[in-house]
């Protein structure tokens, strides 16, 4: 009589303890994924990807300082980007134009203040 | 047509930047890195049209890539 408790017992025991276990390892493959090297490697290349680029950056890969006019930053875009297109790389010429993207958007901004001047820039 | 690249430059150069600048994939032998180098260089030389910034990039590259403490190699 006791025998057969005690054999319930022992196997509904057994069941909740494997359910457990099972519960338990897909909580901890969750918990790696989510911390994992892979995954911090990942979050940093997020982090600095977000970061657009710097305008004083921009300006060093443009070779253009402040008081450079607009005309001659995108003289010297369209040939750094026509000469990376040839014989650099994809990676610098992205760069070129990320760094004239930034400097259009200061450009724009800039365009609002006293000068008033709607040089409307899209090169032909 | 590819997406451009977002972002600037990183802040320290990794192998993986240095292939990417100079248009090379990360294990390719010295002689070909050279040559991208050289390559790359005129196409971005300050004298015709480049920057400085870039030029200075490129050579980092080719260093980051050929290893910068490679002994035998001569400083001249």
């Amino acid at each position: 009589m006791a025998a057969k408790i005690l054999a319930n017992l022992i196997v509904m025991g057994g069941g909740i303890l494997a359910r457990a276990v099972v519960q338990a390892y897909r909580q901890a493959l969750t918990n790696a994924s989510k911390n994992g090297v892979a995954q911090e490697a990942i979050q940093n290349t997020i982090r600095r990807a977000s970061k657009a680029m710097s305008e004083q950056e921009a300006r060093q890969i443009l070779g253009v300082t402040e008081e450079t006019p607009w005309e001659e930053i995108v003289r010297k875009y369209d040939t750094l980007f026509e000469n990376n297109a040839k014989n650099g790389s994809f990676y610098l010429q992205s760069k070129v134009h990320r760094a004239k993207e930034c400097l259009e958007a200061v450009h724009q901004s800039k365009g609002q203040g006293p000068q008033g001047s709607s040089s409307s820039s899209t090169p032909s | 047509m590819r997406k451009f690249y977002e972002g600037g430059f990183q802040v320290t150069m990794t192998r993986r930047e240095a292939a990417l600048i100079l248009g090379v994939r990360e294990h390719t032998p010295t002689d070909k890195v050279k040559e991208a180098h050289r390559r790359v260089m005129i196409a971005n030389h300050p004298d015709a049209g480049g920057s400085h910034y870039l030029a200075s990039k490129i050579n980092e590259a080719k260093d980051v890539l050929l290893g910068k403490t490679k002994g035998g190699e001569s400083a001249f």
